[in-house]
């Protein structure tokens, strides 16, 4: 197969010798280390390593959550290091859609009022009937998140995340926290997102089997890219098993 | 080493304490306010109580008193022989019209006589400075420390009096205070107004002279054994003394002295139990709020505890360890604002009243009140959520939390939530589905705002009090009251008095009136009808004219003769011919000053038998010949007073700004910490519960604005809906404490102010504002991204 970082004229994101420290002098944690990375636009990108190797700490940044310590992160021709805080809030309200290991869901809103709640913030969003479709939770739309089982919860998580129809869709562990049905279910839903809206999509991981479905799979360890694998022959996700 | 000290356990209680110092700090405050207001009101009702007791024992205060016409000197023997009469005294007592320079409108004084052989054996006086009068020497005085204060008035000053239609210089060589004088108030006036009125102290010699009155006396004070049957012996004395024009012999409790002092005791009980009951009610909601909130989010500590074997009754100690904390912090300092507040009150009272001595102490059974009071109130508060935290069984207290089931919530709001965006959703689910919290919330703005009605309410009831008082009811420039009653044609010569541009006549007589078993002592007044000077009050403050037929009672006498309207009482005169008659309640009048009953003059004259006989004069006068007028009443020997009305406001005006205003800035300070505490209590126990959803929010991309929404926007939802309510609340409470502060001189009624009103509203929403304010800084510092990390 090409490369696919040549083969994109423009990179979704770049970033270049990113680093991320937490406190300083001897306890300091080095949770990033130099990374550089291109990820091109539409691209469905896996990132595997064990826990605490700063897969989550890259999203976050490359998500508008957090910080960069040192380095260059780019999106499209805009330096994500140089935002103020508003312009930030800005980035994620426009271009980014997150989803989490905990769904964090608004306990108070159905499923369709939490698909709601970013639509009231988009341009030119999907309908939540649509979003919390694509997802197979049409009949469940007037649930409070308390009456779904945790599958269900992160589903509607990611239906929420698609609504505005967002260029990145960053997925920190999405299913560490359910069983391989469920699990299946919620990644059928990021990867048929992909196919259709070509969101640039990153899912953290740390189950090697889940990476089969990416294009690209970034192993991470120690804060460092340690090899970027490109996926020969990627496997939809009702082949997986963990 | 040191560390070894502390139990594990008692080391998680520090830190939980320290986690809601704010909380502790607020309730703490609003313990200390309310403990303290209470620790000074016990505490100095007490030390009064003790003050006069003591005052009175060593002064040898009357404990019965009989004013006659006159009899002759061995009548006391008579008295003396009285059984349970310990001691007696005679004295010739009356009243002068003063005149020095720096006197404008006449002065005037009550006169005592002093006995020929050494001090009194009743009714001492302590003397503050100069000596006692030469019974040798006619013209020398001791005069009352007040008075000689306010006039300026010094050892060997002379003062000009006219007694019994002469005129006397009588030199001061004395000044002093007695029991029977600690609140002194001219005939007819309720306030003290010590540069218009005074106490003066001459020989016996000299005021028998004076009077006429050599070889008699007009006065007889007893006072009684111990364990003596007051009644009794008030029967013998007013049988001893029935030939002389005794107008019947009474106790304390008819001493105008005394009767303030006790009605200013029962005040302060007022005070000590209205406010502080307030304020721990505020302390409980605090509490529950604070502790309510700890344990929620201690869940899994709990379920360790107890999973590693604690006992139920060990983890609800713990809990309750630390709303013990704030209670010993609040009862602490109320302990030592209590004795702060007590002293400077203390220094007010003794400066006001010339006790000799009067120091402020509170007795350890009331601190311990004061303490077991705010034990009691954190307690009740703590309860509720100690017993959630003993409830939570292990397991399910390990287990993270399910969200929060809004599914019961969903019924009446779906139906609104159709118009309201997903952030307002949020605001009105949240409500919904947690009634009891936002009722604790609201209510204890309520509680807050009711109390700044109230306080708000105070200076308003008032001002309409005066204002009835003084413009409505009483819009005389002069009351002139005769030394004796006199024919109506005098009024010809009060009209023709320098600057009188209108004169009204009135009659009262001295009366006792029986209904059932309820007897009472007071005036009644003749008005004449379409007075255009004084008038009766009727229901709401308006003008009434007199009854036609009949009497009308003030309600506050009809209340203690249980009179309606259509009843016959009796009444019965005190002195003079000592008429008795049967007479029907005509109506209930709404006087704000005083309790008495009112006829038109005309009847009243025919019910004693005597038509045509008035007591004095109201007059409206030409400001520019003011001066003129007080040079002729001066030396007017027919007048036994002279009551300038507005003057008498001025007093009764600057008597109320000094005591309840200062009360009412301080009521004002405590409603202000009251609602800021709730205020700011309820915005952080929002912020804590909500921090979760809130850093969600921040995450899908909302702004730091739009957030704030959802935060300050319960909180102002809560706020607005405990206006009414605070509003209700304060109109009842005001209502209610009126009721409770009314006496027999006083009618207070609650008065509804829309400044008020409009100020408790505003400040209310000001003092959640600021704690809103405060709290959404919090927003700034949300943590995004550890709250994805991992549930609570
Ligand atoms: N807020 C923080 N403060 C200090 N250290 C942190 C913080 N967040 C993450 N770390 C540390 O940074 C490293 C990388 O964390 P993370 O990106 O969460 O790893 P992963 O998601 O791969 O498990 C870990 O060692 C973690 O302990
Ligand atoms: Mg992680």
């Amino acid at each position: 197969m090409t490369q696919v970082t040549s083969a994109a004229p423009l990179p979704a994101f770049q970033t270049a010798a990113l680093s991320k420290t937490y406190g300083d002098g001897p306890t300091a944690v080095h949770a990033l280390r130099d990374v550089d990375l291109k990820i091109a636009e539409g691209e469905l990108i896996v990132l595997l390593g064990p826990s605490g190797s700063g897969k989550s700490t890259l999203l976050n940044i490359l998500g508008g959550l957090d910080r960069a310590s040192s380095g260059e992160v780019r999106f499209h021709d805009a330096s994500l290091v140089a935002m103020n805080d508003r312009a930030l809030t800005h980035f994620r309200r426009r271009h980014v859609g997150f989803i989490f290991q905990f769904y964090n869901l608004i306990p108070s809103l159905t499923a369709r009022e939490n698909v709601d709640l970013v639509r009231e913030i988009a341009e030119d969003p999907l309908s939540a009937e649509e979003a919390l479709d694509l997802v197979g939770l049409a009949d469940r739309m007037d649930h409070f998140p308390a009456q779904l089982s945790g599958g269900e919860q992160q589903r509607v998580a990611v239906a929420r995340a698609i609504a505005k129809r967002p260029a990145v869709l960053l997925c920190d562990e999405p299913t560490g926290a359910l069983d391989l049905k469920t699990g299946v279910r919620v990644l059928e839903a990021l990867v048929e997102i992909n196919k259709r809206y070509r969101s640039t999509t990153l899912i953290v991981t740390h189950n090697a089997d889940v990476a089969r479905l990416g294009e690209r799979v970034i192993h991470f360890a120690d804060g460092r890219i340690r090899v970027i694998e490109t996926n020969a022959a990627r496997v939809p996700p009702s082949e997986l098993k963990w | 080493m040191v560390k070894a000290r502390f139990h594990p356990l008692d080391r998680k209680l520090l830190r939980d304490v320290w986690r809601m110092r704010i909380h502790a700090a607020a309730v703490a405050l609003v313990l200390g306010c309310g403990l303290s207001v209470y620790i000074m009101s016990v505490g100095m009702r007490a030390s009064l109580e003790r003050t006069r007791a003591d005052y009175y024992a060593a002064y040898q205060m009357m404990d019965l008193a009989a004013d006659l016409v006159r009899a002759p000197d061995r009548v006391a023997a008579d008295l003396q022989r009285i059984p349970d009469v310990a001691a007696i005294e005679t004295r010739i007592g009356g009243y002068a019209l003063l005149d020095a320079p720096q006197i404008v409108e006449p002065a005037s004084a009550r006169l005592v006589s002093l006995p020929l052989d050494g001090r009194p054996r009743i009714n001492d006086l302590a003397m503050v400075r100069g000596r006692w009068p030469d019974p040798a020497k006619a013209e020398e005085a001791v005069v009352s420390e007040a008075f000689a204060n306010a006039l300026g008035l010094e050892i060997g000053a002379r003062l000009a009096a006219t007694i019994h239609g002469r005129r006397h210089i009588l030199t001061i060589v004395g000044i002093a205070n007695a029991p029977e004088f600690v609140f002194v108030s001219a005939p007819g006036e309720l306030f003290p107004q010590p540069e218009r009125f005074g106490v003066i102290w001459m020989g016996r010699t000299a005021l028998a002279r004076a009077f006429d009155m050599s070889g008699t006396f007009n006065e007889a004070i007893f006072r009684l054994a111990p364990g003596a049957d007051s009644r009794r012996v008030s029967a013998a004395i007013d049988e001893a003394l029935r030939a002389y024009g005794s107008s019947g012999a009474y106790g304390r409790d008819r001493m105008m002295s005394d009767r303030f002092l006790s009605e200013e005791m029962k005040q302060l009980t007022t005070m000590a139990i209205f406010l502080p009951a307030f304020f721990l009610l505020i302390a409980a909601f605090l509490v529950n709020i604070a502790l309510g909130r700890v344990i929620a989010t201690e869940r899994s500590n709990i379920g360790l505890l107890k999973a590693f074997g604690y006992a139920d009754i060990a983890v609800a100690w713990h809990y309750a360890k630390s709303a013990l904390l704030f209670a010993a912090a609040g009862a602490m300092l109320a302990s030592i604002a209590g004795i702060i507040l007590g002293r400077a009150v203390a220094d007010i009272y003794r400066d006001y009243y010339h006790f000799p001595s009067l120091d402020f102490s509170a007795d350890a059974a009331t601190f311990a009140g004061a303490w077991a009071a705010a034990i009691c109130a954190v307690s009740i508060g703590a309860i509720f959520s100690v017993w959630r935290a003993v409830r939570l069984a292990p397991a399910e207290a390990l287990a993270p939390p399910r969200p929060a089931n809004y599914a019961r919530a969903s019924g009446v709001s779906s139906a609104l939530a159709v118009y309201l965006d997903a952030k307002s959703r949020i605001i009105l689910r949240r409500i919904q589905r947690f009634p009891r919290r936002a009722a604790t919330t609201v209510i204890g703005i309520a509680l807050a705002m009711a109390l700044l009605v109230v306080s708000g309410a105070f200076p308003a009831v008032m001002t309409q009090l005066l204002n009835v008082h003084f413009s409505v009811a009483n819009r005389q420039d002069v009351t002139l009251s005769f030394a004796a009653p006199r024919e109506i044609a005098v009024m010809h010569a009060v009209t023709r008095l320098p600057g009188v541009i209108y004169a009204e006549p009135f009659r009262a007589d001295d009366v006792i009136l029986r209904h059932g078993r309820h007897e009472v002592r007071e005036a009644v007044f003749g008005l004449p009808f379409n007075a255009r000077l004084s008038r009766l009050i009727g229901r709401y403050g308006a003008a009434v004219e007199p009854p036609p037929a009949g009497i009308a009672l003030a309600r506050a006498l009809a209340e203690r003769l249980e009179a309606s309207p259509g009843d016959a009482i009796e009444i019965e005169q005190v002195s003079g011919r000592r008429i008795e008659a049967r007479i029907r309640v005509s109506s209930i009048v709404d006087p704000m000053v005083g309790s008495s009953a009112y006829m038109n003059i005309d009847d009243l004259g025919r019910l004693f038998r005597e038509p045509d006989r008035i007591s004095g004069a109201h007059l409206a006068l030409d400001p520019a010949r003011y001066g003129a007028f007080n040079a002729v009443i001066k030396e007017t020997p027919a007048l036994a007073g002279a009551s300038f009305l507005r003057q008498a406001e001025q007093s009764m005006r600057r008597t109320f700004d000094e005591g309840v205003g200062v009360m009412n800035y301080l009521y004002i300070a405590f409603a202000a910490i009251m609602a800021g505490g709730v205020a700011f209590s309820a915005a952080r126990v929002t912020m804590a519960e909500q921090e979760r959803d809130l850093a969600t929010l921040r995450v899908l991309g909302f702004s730091r604005g739009e957030v704030s929404y959802v935060l300050v926007g319960e909180l102002f939802v809560l706020a607005l809906l405990a206006v009414p309510l605070g509003c209700a609340l304060g109109t009842l409470l005001g209502i209610w404490l009126m009721r409770l502060f009314q006496t027999d001189m006083y009618s207070f009624s609650f008065t509804f102010d829309p400044g008020g009103y409009a100020f408790a509203i505003a400040f209310t929403l000001a003092c959640v504002a600021a704690a809103a304010f405060v709290v959404r800084l919090g927003i700034d510092r949300l943590d995004m991204v550890g709250v994805l990390k991992a549930r609570d």
